[in-house]
């Protein structure tokens, strides 16, 4: 990689097309210093306009399955995550700088928690509540996390993660938190005594509620804001886990100033559809996760939207009251949770009304997908482009224009971008290279992993590990991660573009595309397919390999095709290759 | 004999159970329902059209008295009760056609419920002192739906009381039934002891045959195992409250004993049925979902 050469706007041909689609070229440098300021001078602002009744929804609801919901106001935020901000650094002694995992499924306690973090100076742990007890004991042992918010519905590998980790305080969180009493008493009384989801808990613990009375007590004395006036953009916001990919994750240190930037270069890409105080987005995506963290939590709250968690989007049904009782106007999700909604008779037949905009990441966002999301909504779909290590947004498609099917877009305001070949110069024009990335949003590196960051992190530029091709005026096109490469007989195969055939198929619900062991090609592409159960028993293997055999090049074409009922997915529903390599492997032995 | 504050108090249950159906709903899961309408016309069609027709042969068969007659007829033709649901959901079936099915055949009640009394009453031959008149059946039902409304307005104005009151209903279903058991057994246990085997088997008959022929005609119909199942479950169990609550409002007091009968008793064992029968539909709907596993491992390969 060359380095210290200087920003070349004739390397940038996507900032043309910044003016056409409405979009500032120039990022605006974050007016606040810190996370915490941001939370605390936005709620207050939007306090303010909700008491002149110029505003009226709250900063936050929860939307249960049966439609049962609660919600925080703007002046709540901001008082109890003071509180809890409190809790922690007088309650409990914690010093700036100190590390809390917060565990949790999208709910009220999650905001409170997360803003607290902050506000205390505190480096935020997000961590997957469906995590096993080594992966949470990695993590904290990682991180060094002294501190646990966790739902209670998760306390029951507690006992033995406390045990082998540095965890010494223990907040329990409930999914009801803050709601009103009766719905909450019933939420209580189904998860107790119906679903019996609520284990018992046998380590020392402090409930939410009680940690933020004694945390308001202490604010007399000290209030909030000593622990994070002297907080700047170089201090240490969170720590975000990613990577499982080669066997262990990492901790990717993302600081104030990568994540304020994230939002403002997200606010950019939206702002053509954005009105200040006029926003409802639907948050079905885990707050944990980077995307819905940086895009959902932090971009909705500056613009005083109003945010409807969902703390559990599977099944899809689950979003239904929700999409039906407030006026959606936005929406983040990946590919699934899309292809999911289109898949439901309520929403295709009355597609939120007020909507309009999604964006989708995460993972490739099917063609068809994008397709039939515009002509049921009648609203534009963009995707974007990011990763856990760039707080996530790199890239996006202009929200206005025509839509370009495929493209992840253009790189955000601020963002330097080139595509990469192996031997470490720029690839020439329209020829495939993995992504290089230079910007504000670029993370400090990984926490306690230096040979980890060296490997991705050079003067500034990190390497992404995916592949893309940029169009003449600046747009990319992602072939596929570098290691989901699949080689037949020396061809490179993008599993995507395959994927994205097959997914045109109308029988087709879902699609994922491997490569195996080959004794004959080295590699062979496996498709595995799970037939959309509105078109049962009429899909066959023969179907799907004729349609790629008039779609695609021969060496293109799977070798083998697999019917299956679902495929494994993360928790934001990205499907997981990895797993069925694995599954593949293990059959082949 | 049920008392005058009994019968009160039923009306009052059945209002909350209604207030708790219509919070189950809007008016888009009618709208949805209309356009895909295969799923819950096969329902109706076991619901006024099997059901029915099996109370009607089993009086005959079982050559019951006029009074046990109407009783029978009268529970076969009612639509189907909200405890459906809470089964359909233990049994791991599909619970959105379930409701969809017991909001529509309650609507659709309003009409069919008169007329199929009427005809099957005729058919039976039945003398018109023991002829529920279609009118109050009707007004019944008519009553019935302004809580029906009034659930579905309370929904849509505030989630939290709609959803709350969702349950509720869905528990009262229970109540009910646990204080029919409460109330009436005991000081009808002489009559329980003397009543003749056919009229035990007539109202556990009603249900168990009905869920059976249920499945079998939604099969016939092209509906998936799951599907099937949920609509022999709601085609077996019948709103067995409504019929008690018909009966005290339009039966006079003198034979008012004998129709209650087969209401009361398909009420208390309908309870014991669908418990044994939900256990089942449970394993094999897990059996099921086994032998897919089971196909995904096996995966069926083409080179």
């Amino acid at each position: 990689m060359k380095n210290e050469t200087p920003f070349d706007p004739t390397h940038s041909p996507w900032l043309a097309t910044y003016t056409s689609a409405g979009i500032v070229a120039k990022l605006q440098t974050p007016q606040h210093a810190s996370l915490a300021e941001l939370v605390q001078e936005r709620c207050a602002h939007f306090a303010a306009e909700q008491a002149a009744r110029r505003l009226k929804h709250p900063a936050f609801s929860c939307v249960m399955p049966n439609g049962m919901n609660g919600r925080l106001s703007f002046s709540q935020v901001n008082a109890q995550s003071d509180a809890f901000a409190g809790y922690l650094r007088q309650t409990l002694g914690l010093k700036a700088g100190d590390r809390v995992a917060v565990q949790m499924p999208n709910c009220l306690a999650y905001p409170v928690a997360a803003f607290g973090v902050l506000k205390a100076g505190c480096v935020l742990v997000n961590t997957n509540p469906l995590y096993t007890e080594s992966e949470m004991v990695h993590q904290f042992n990682d991180s060094g996390a002294t501190a646990l918010v966790v739902m209670d519905m998760f306390a029951d590998k507690l006992p033995g993660v406390l045990l082998r980790t540095g965890v010494k305080h223990v907040v329990l969180a409930r999914v009801d938190a803050f709601f009103p009493v009766i719905p909450g008493a019933v939420i209580r009384g189904v998860q107790k005594v119906w679903s019996r989801v609520l284990p018992p808990v046998t380590v020392p613990y402090v409930r939410l509620a009680q940690a933020l009375v004694q945390g308001r007590a202490t604010l007399v004395a000290t209030p909030a804001k000593t622990y994070w006036q002297d907080i700047n953009h170089d201090h240490l916001a969170a720590l975000q886990y990613t990577g499982g990919t080669t066997g262990v994750s990492k901790g990717a240190m993302l600081s104030h100033g990568n994540l304020l930037n994230n939002v403002n270069q997200m606010l950019a890409m939206g702002a053509t559809h954005m009105e200040e105080g006029r926003e409802c987005v639907l948050t079905a995506l885990p707050l944990y996760h980077i995307f819905a963290f940086t895009a959902n939590l932090l971009g909705f709250l500056s613009i005083g939207a109003h945010n409807v968690l969902i703390p559990s989007p599977r099944p899809v049904q689950n979003l239904q009251r929700a999409v039906e009782n407030f006026p959606i106007t936005w929406m983040t999700g990946v590919n699934t949770l899309f292809n999911g909604l289109l898949n439901e008779e309520w929403f295709t037949a009355y597609p939120p009304r007020e909507l309009k905009a999604s964006i989708a990441g995460g993972t490739a966002l099917h063609s068809a997908v994008a397709q039939r999301w515009v002509e049921v909504t009648r609203t534009p779909i963009a995707e974007g482009y990011g990763l856990t290590e760039t707080s996530p947004v790199v890239s996006f498609n202009p929200l206005r224009g025509t839509p370009r099917p495929s493209s992840i877009g253009i790189p955000a305001p601020g963002t330097e971008l080139r595509l990469m070949g192996d031997d470490g110069s720029a690839v020439a024009p329209g020829e495939p290279g993995e992504i290089c990335v230079r910007g504000p949003q670029v993370m400090q590196g990984y926490w306690n992993n230096e040979a980890e960051t060296a490997g991705v992190l050079k003067d500034g530029w990190l390497a992404t590990g995916d592949v893309a091709v940029m169009e003449p005026d600046g747009f990319l096109r992602i072939v596929d991660r570098k290691k989901d490469l699949v080689l037949v007989s020396g061809f490179n195969v993008y599993p995507n573009e395959v994927e994205d055939t097959i997914a045109q198929l109308e029988s087709v619900l879902e699609v994922a595309v491997i490569g195996v062991p080959d004794d004959k090609t080295g590699e062979a592409v496996r498709a595995f397919v799970v037939p959309n159960p509105d078109h049962r028993d009429q899909l066959t293997t023969e179907q799907v390999l004729a349609h790629c055999r008039r779609q695609l090049t021969a060496y293109k074409v799977p070798r083998s095709v697999v019917l299956r009922d679902e495929l494994p997915k993360s928790p934001i529903g990205k499907v997981l290759r990895k797993t069925l390599k694995a599954e593949a492997q293990a059959q082949v032995r | 004999m049920i008392t005058e504050f009994e019968t009160r108090l039923l009306g009052i249950m059945m209002m909350v159970i209604m207030l708790g159906m219509g919070a189950s709903l809007t008016w888009r899961d009618f709208l949805i329902a209309f356009r895909k309408p295969k799923g819950v016309l096969v329902g109706m069609l076991c619901q006024f059209g099997i059901m029915p027709l099996l109370g009607f042969v089993l009086a005959m068969a079982l050559d019951l008295s006029p009074g046990l007659t109407v009783g029978l007829i009268l529970m076969a033709c009612m639509p189907g009760g909200t405890t459906s649901n809470i089964f359909s959901y233990f049994s791991k079936g599909v619970l959105a056609l379930s409701i969809l099915m017991t909001t529509v055949c309650t609507l659709a009640a309003l009409v069919m419920v008169p007329l199929l009394l009427e005809f099957y009453s005729s058919m039976a031959g039945l003398s018109s002192e023991f002829k529920i008149p279609a009118s109050s059946v009707a007004q019944v039902l008519v009553v019935l739906l302004v809580p029906t409304v009034l659930g579905m307005v309370l929904r849509k104005l505030n989630p939290n009381i709609g959803a709350t009151i969702e349950l509720l209903g869905g528990f009262m279903g229970i109540v009910v039934i646990v204080f029919l058991v409460a109330t009436w057994v005991p000081r009808n246990h002489r009559l329980l002891a003397e009543t003749p085997w056919p009229v035990y088997f007539a109202a556990i008959g009603l249900g168990l045959i009905g869920m059976a022929l249920g499945y079998a005609l939604a099969r016939l119909l092209k509906q998936d195992n799951n599907r099937s199942r949920t609509i022999a479950l709601e085609t077996g169990i019948q709103n067995g409250p409504l019929a008690v609550l018909i009966v005290t409002l339009s039966i006079a007091a003198t034979i008012q004993q004998e129709v209650l009968l087969i209401p009361v008793l398909y009420s208390l064992f309908i309870v014991l049925s669908s418990s044994v029968v939900t256990l089942f539909f449970r394993r094999w709907a897990t059996r099921e979902a086994l032998a897919r596993d089971r196909l995904k491992a096996g995966s069926l390969l083409v080179t």
